[in-house]
């Protein structure tokens, strides 16, 4: 197997646009002759809000390690995004919902598009059909505004490129063992020839399409969706006539602390992948169960999640499935210091299920990683933040198997 | 609004720190101490009219939630606040040790507009059904309560003249203001708009309309030797 060539992505060019951007968001406000909005625009009587979003995250680049990368193949230690997000409700039970985003400003990309409908105004039913918010887990719908992420990086099962594909498939035990800590840029024998990132156990960047369900009672939440794609490929349209089904359930037994559980399934592998090995047959899903839990008391915000996942990869050589799992754990905690200081960290870990290839030889199938991060942040103004980060990797596989990070940020949204 | 805030709060600090040899340097007109008439204080009253009425504060639109924003009271910004940017001396004893309140109820901070005297306490009682997150970048009084639940309350001690934008840390949508003045001629106008400012001893006085909506504007005025009303209305905001 040749070693792929490294591409300049957008995330290596210099980044003098963040810096500037970063600059241009320090100055003091009171320079400023227009003062920057402190609450979504208004208007048709409240019926519309518009909020926006602008991240300038600037860090180190990373062209050999790849720990921080996304599926979307931007850095996220290294990234400018920006976001426009709109609800508009022209009846009272009803509202149109979207967000429009760009990174490292490549083309705009509808995030989130969706239509929710609460069915009886005097009921907490809601449903919801379009590119939806993720039904499993809790990070993924907290993740997706850059404030509501208390760190600059990202939980490694959400984010961390595993070596798995949807669009490709090794053909035996051997060529899955090749790409261990390598999912920033795979390539398997059957499927797709070309070179392409792995995806997390989790897309925090991309949202799946389908319809969902919500149901509120005093203390218990329950949502349900059908979505085209799975958690690690979200899609819009489907690839392989499965749908995904998930589910959480959320319990909050007091103000404060929640407990969420959640399940998914859904069919994993393009059909130019299982149509290319009929032999292997049966599904090719991805499953996965998480639990999640948080509790917040005067200054303190802690958060956990566990999420564990498998999948059912198909092999040519022997015709067969083999599952193969991953668990993505971890603990993170906010601390405010003062009104305008936060601190925070978060300790993370990403392990893979082991393979049985011989005598007294069990690899895991993708190397396993750990990460810890500690952030410090500064409010300049109530929506305007400057923070800065310190995150350690470690890997037992790949080309770089320890790696650690500076990062600055500025975030602003409105 | 962040540019009309300078202004305002320069007022407050010239107030505050300004001393009373300023203080009656400015209330010119002030009575003079002569113990023959008995000095009869008036009254300064009227309206503030708001030109474009300020909307209701919004969520932020937060795409990842998977249900309708809950409810929350409608945050009453048409209250304005009139005060005397200076005051004569007597306006500044204070005796006791007052207190006031700002709750929050519905995802809302009730009222949205608290006028107080330096050395107020304020309690911040939560009456919602959920967290609640009270803090302040405000340089005239910096200050995080923490997340605290229904049926507790938190007070902070407001010293210092000026102006206190209060925020939940969780609630996106709400917001207060808290003005914190050296003396106590200073009046939240109503639902119509009317204030009231009574016991105003006789001089002449700078007065002065506050809205988060609109810059402020100032009216320079005589109260009489002889006491009285006297009419002072405000049209806030852009014709």
């Amino acid at each position: 197997m040749c070693r792929p060539t490294v591409r300049p992505t957008p995330s290596s060019r210099p980044s003098s646009w963040a810096v500037a951007v970063a600059a241009w968001l320090l100055v003091p406000l009171p320079a400023l002759a227009q003062p920057l909005p402190t609450g979504p625009v208004n208007a048709f009587d409240g019926r519309l809000a518009v909020g926006a979003e602008v991240v300038a995250t600037i860090g180190e680049r990373d062209d050999i390690a790849f720990f921080n990368y996304t599926d979307y193949e931007h850095n996220t230690l290294r990234m400018f995004r920006l976001a426009m997000s709109a609800s508009w409700r022209p009846l009272s039970r009803i509202a149109i919902v979207g967000e429009i985003r760009s990174e490292d400003l490549d083309r705009v990309r509808p995030y989130a598009a969706y239509v929710r409908v609460r069915p009886w105004i005097n009921r907490a039913f809601d449903v919801q059909a379009g590119r939806i918010p993720p039904t499993f887990g809790a990070f993924g719908r907290r993740g997706y505004q850059g404030n509501d992420n208390p760190l600059i990086g990202y939980p490694l099962a959400y984010q961390y490129l595993t070596s798995l594909r949807p669009d490709a498939a090794p053909a035996t035990v051997a060529d899955l063992l090749v790409m261990r800590g390598r999912g920033w840029r795979t390539s398997y024998p059957i499927g797709s020839q070309t070179l392409g990132p792995g995806v997390p156990l989790i897309s925090a960047f991309r949202w799946d399409t389908g319809i969902q369900a919500h149901w509120e009672g005093q203390a218990i939440e329950v949502t349900g969706s059908v979505t085209s794609g799975t958690l690690a490929d979200p899609r819009v349209s489907d690839n392989n006539g499965g749908k995904q089904v998930s589910s959480r359930l959320a319990y909050r037994p007091t103000a404060g602390l929640v407990f969420g559980g959640s399940a998914a399934r859904g069919e994993f592998f393009d059909r130019e992948v299982t149509e290319a090995l009929p032999e292997s047959g049966g599904s090719h899903a991805q499953t996965a169960f998480g639990a999640d839990a948080e509790y917040s008391r005067g200054y303190w915000l802690v958060r956990s999640e566990v999420v564990w996942s498998r999948w059912n990869v198909p092999f040519a050589t022997p015709p067969s499935n083999l599952t193969v799992g991953a668990l993505g754990a971890w603990v993170e905690g906010r601390y405010r210091v003062t009104p305008r200081i936060v601190v925070s960290g978060r300790a993370d870990r990403l392990a893979f299920s082991r393979l049985d290839v011989g005598p007294n030889l069990t690899p895991t199938w993708d190397a396993n990683v750990w990460r810890i991060e500690a952030d410090a942040g500064y409010y300049i103004q109530r929506n305007l933040v400057a923070r800065f980060a310190v995150q350690h990797n470690d890997r037992d596989g790949g080309r770089v198997r320890k790696r650690t990070y500076y990062s600055g940020q500025v975030a602003y949204w409105f | 609004m962040r540019s009309r805030m300078p202004s305002a709060r320069l007022v407050f600090v010239a107030v505050a720190f300004g001393g009373a040899a300023a203080l009656g340097a400015a209330t010119t007109g002030a009575p003079a101490s002569t113990a023959v008439d008995p000095v009869v204080n008036g009254t300064i009253r009227g309206r503030v009219e708001l030109r474009q009425a300020p909307a209701d504060l919004s969520p932020r639109p937060h795409v990842g939630d998977v249900a309708m924003p809950r409810a929350h009271d409608p945050t009453d910004r048409r209250r304005s606040v009139v005060y005397l940017e200076t005051a004569p001396r007597a306006a500044f004893d204070q005796r006791d040790e007052p207190r006031a309140r700002l709750d929050q109820r519905n995802e809302a901070f009730v009222p949205h507009v608290l006028a107080i005297v330096a050395g107020t306490t304020v309690d911040f009682p939560n009456n919602d059904k959920t967290y609640h997150n009270v803090f302040s970048l405000s340089p005239t009084k910096p200050f995080d309560l923490g997340r605290y639940a229904v049926g507790h309350s938190k007070s902070i001690k407001f010293d210092r003249p000026g102006i206190v934008r209060v925020f939940c840390d969780i609630h996106s949508h709400m917001s207060a203001f808290i003005l914190v003045f050296a003396h106590r001629h200073f009046a939240v106008s109503d639902d119509e708009g009317r204030y009231r400012l009574d016991n105003v001893p006789p001089g002449t006085y700078t007065v002065i309309a506050w809205n988060e909506s609109a810059p402020s504007e100032s009216r320079r005025i005589m109260v009489p030797e002889s006491g009285g009303d006297v009419e002072v209305n405000f049209a806030l905001g852009r014709r």
